[in-house]
């Protein structure tokens, strides 16, 4: 066995996955290099989102195995035991994830939601915890609503806010489900620039999404799912100009 | 349990009946009128209602009761027990009603009144055929939660020597000298009572929702 | 002598029946506040024997009235061995009655909660207990405020039955003393008044947090409204 430092950030290996008697992820395998952005594409109900949450272990997969830098999660290295809560929060808080609805935490103010998770988890002091937070906030362009709270802000800031929440735990990879659906049209683009500026400065990404154009110019790979499998692995220029399936073409089609 | 101490038993429960539907049948209308005079800002009254609402809804029964049935005598009104329970239970009752009734009617949508009053009805014509029907609906859940609130706090009558429901058991204990079972079945006759009311409460509930004002 | 300065003479006795409820109040409150906020989470464990066993003696609590359930605890349990004096019977009363009302507001409360917010907090790695301290629990307490500032009140109210079970509080020392110094308007007049200043205090609290979660966007008009 290799004994160097792991090669991948994220290694899904023959992930499968029903709900109710429909599977929706067939022996899914998939590898996300440290530094690489990878952009899940396919349609509606393909099974993206299911994937996105294996991986973090919000869902649970009925078979196969998930390892976050060369380590499992979910089941413990002997390949039997199941993680107990303590363990799996720890490897949860190397992975960070910024979701459809931002799901921000309402009782606390910007600074707060991006301070609070380094403070209670991580065991950061409060003033290093408050450092870090600024210096986020000021990189997604949100310093001057650090003392407000989210219900007064819009989609696009309140997203931007939840970037920098997940930032704010240095994890080895970032996690986004569809972080633009939610969102007026106007204000995707200012979401879609930070998302950028993170992977131009070499940020672990894998990114679940309907932008084609973003998946595009940021992407090193896109992974194409369509019920379930992964159909096509390529680079972007490859996906976009010479789509080797049917499945593909036709996915695409919808959108030129 | 024997024959009479079941007999004991629901002599209780009937006092604590009677006593409770009357203070209930009262307190309901006293309620609404409290609300009204309030609403209609008249000066001093209006003051003097809020005093009122505010100090009944902070003084336990117990404490009311007590101070009620040794008072009045001593201003000339004579009580027997059973009046001062039940005047005490009915200004208790009063001060939480009228809150219900006050929500209910704040709530009322002003444009339903200005389309009554437009078509020449009187202020009293109006609240009769068109408001009080409504707000009646609308009031009737926090009504019947009062009421469960008015059961439950019931037993405090029995400090000034009513034999209810809880004191009966009292009663029982001291000849049979199993003071449990008598208190198992008041627990019980109590849970039927106020379980009734609960799903009273809940249909009411959805019968306003479906108003939905 | 007027019958005011009777009173004042022995204020003692109505003070150390005040202080007696304040104590009674006080702890219980604070004690079925911290028991309720354990009992939701079992109510809320799913449709397994243990949430459903918590439940139904929640539900049954909200049918009981208090008093029955102190009889029970003071004069039905010396049946089965078990012998609480006045006021450690009191306590047990308050406190689990009370948590069982604190729970079920704490249970619908979290029903109006929007999910997303705590698989975001696991997701950044907060253990389930964590995350129910830090995100669930103060958000309960934000919106609840109200409803929680009405059964506390009715906690200092429940204290007033212990004087039927022999505990010296408030409404039993005014009682007292009426009866020893015939100045009936008087004691109680001043009983009802501590009670009516201590709600007067309790509401003036909870209008605090009802200030900070307005301002939070979490108030009980706006907690309705969703962006």
């Amino acid at each position: 066995m290799d004994t160097s430092a792991p090669p991948f950030a994220v290694e899904v290996r023959n992930v499968s996955k029903s709900f109710a008697g429909i599977e929706v992820l067939r022996d899914v395998c998939l590898n996300v290099a440290h530094g690489q952005t990878v952009s899940v594409l396919g349609p509606s109900g393909s099974g993206k989102s299911t994937l996105l949450r294996c991986i973090n272990w919000l869902e649970e997969p009925d078979s196969g195995e998930i390892l976050i830098a060369g380590v499992r999660i979910g089941v413990r290295a002997d390949g039997k035991t199941h993680m107990p809560d303590r363990e799996l929060a720890r490897m949860r808080a190397r992975i960070g994830m910024v979701f459809q609805s931002f799901n921000l935490w309402p009782h606390l103010s910007v600074i707060e939601n991006v301070t609070e998770a380094p403070i209670h988890v991580l065991g950061m002091a409060k003033d290093e915890a408050i450092g870090r937070a600024e210096k986020l906030l000021e990189k997604v362009g949100i310093s001057e609503k650090r003392n407000a709270y989210p219900y007064v802000l819009s989609g696009g800031q309140k997203q931007r806010v939840g970037i920098a929440r997940a930032l704010a735990m240095n994890p080895e990879v970032i996690l986004f489900d569809e972080p633009t659906s939610a969102l007026d049209p106007e204000l995707v683009g200012e979401v879609l620039a930070a998302m950028r500026a993170l992977a131009e400065e070499g940020m672990t990404m894998v990114v679940v999404t309907h932008e084609m154009a973003f998946a595009r110019d940021v992407s090193d790979e896109i992974v194409f799912i369509d019920q379930g499998c992964v159909v096509e692995r390529q680079s972007p220029e490859a996906f976009f100009d010479r789509p080797q399936t049917a499945r593909a073409r036709q996915f695409l089609s919808r959108y030129t | 349990m024997d024959q009479a101490a079941l007999h004991t038993l629901l002599l209780g429960a009937w006092t604590t009946a009677w006593i409770s539907a009357v203070a209930i049948a009262g307190g309901v209308p006293l309620g609404l009128a409290l609300a009204l005079l309030r609403e209609a800002r008249i000066p001093v009254v209006g003051h003097i209602i809020v005093l009122y609402v505010s100090l009944g809804r902070a003084t336990p029964l117990v404490t009311l009761v007590l101070f009620i049935f040794v008072g009045a005598p001593l201003l000339g009104i004579p009580l027997d027990r059973y009046t001062a329970a039940i005047v005490t239970l009915l200004l208790n009752t009063a001060a939480f009603n009228a809150e219900v009734w006050r929500a209910a009617i704040r709530s009322f949508p002003h444009e339903q009144v200005e389309a009554a009053r437009a078509a020449g009805m009187t202020r009293a014509l109006i609240f009769r055929r068109i408001m009080l029907p409504q707000i009646w609906i609308t009031s009737l859940p926090g009504l019947v939660n009062e009421m469960t609130f008015l059961i439950k706090a019931s037993p405090a009558i029995a400090v000034i020597g009513i034999v209810d429901l809880t004191r009966v058991t009292n009663r029982i204990s001291a000849i049979t000298y199993e003071p449990l079972p008598p208190i198992l079945v008041a627990a019980a006759l109590y849970m039927v009572a106020i379980g009734t009311l609960v799903r009273l409460q809940r249909l009411l509930d959805a019968r306003a929702r479906r108003l939905a004002m | 002598m007027n019958k005011w300065e009777i009173l004042w003479n022995h204020r003692e006795m109505i003070l150390g029946g005040f202080k007696s409820t304040l104590v009674l109040f006080g702890v219980s409150a604070i004690a079925a506040f911290a028991l309720s906020s354990l009992i939701v989470l079992a109510m809320r464990s799913g449709r397994g024997p243990f949430g459903r066993v918590v439940r139904g003696v929640v539900d049954g609590m909200r049918m009981l009235p208090f008093l029955i359930y102190a009889y029970l605890l003071y004069y039905g349990l010396p049946s089965l061995g078990i012998r609480f004096d006045a006021w450690t019977a009191g306590f047990i009363a308050l406190i689990t009655y009370h948590a069982a009302y604190f729970a079920e507001i704490l249970r619908g409360t979290w029903a109006t909660l929007s999910t997303g917010q705590a698989e975001a907090a696991r997701a950044h790695g907060f253990t389930t207990f964590m995350m129910y301290r830090r995100i669930i629990l103060p958000q309960l307490v934000l919106r609840a405020a109200p409803v929680l500032g009405n059964q506390v009140i009715i906690c200092l109210k429940d204290t007033a039955f212990l004087s039927i079970i022999t505990v010296r509080e408030l409404t039993a020392a005014a009682s007292a003393v009426q009866s020893q110094y015939f100045i009936p308007f008087e004691a109680f007049i001043v009983a009802i008044g501590l009670y009516w200043l201590t709600s007067m205090l309790i509401e003036a609290l909870v209008a605090r947090i009802g200030f900070a979660a307005e301002r939070k966007g979490l108030g009980y008009k706006r907690a309705a409204v969703r962006r």
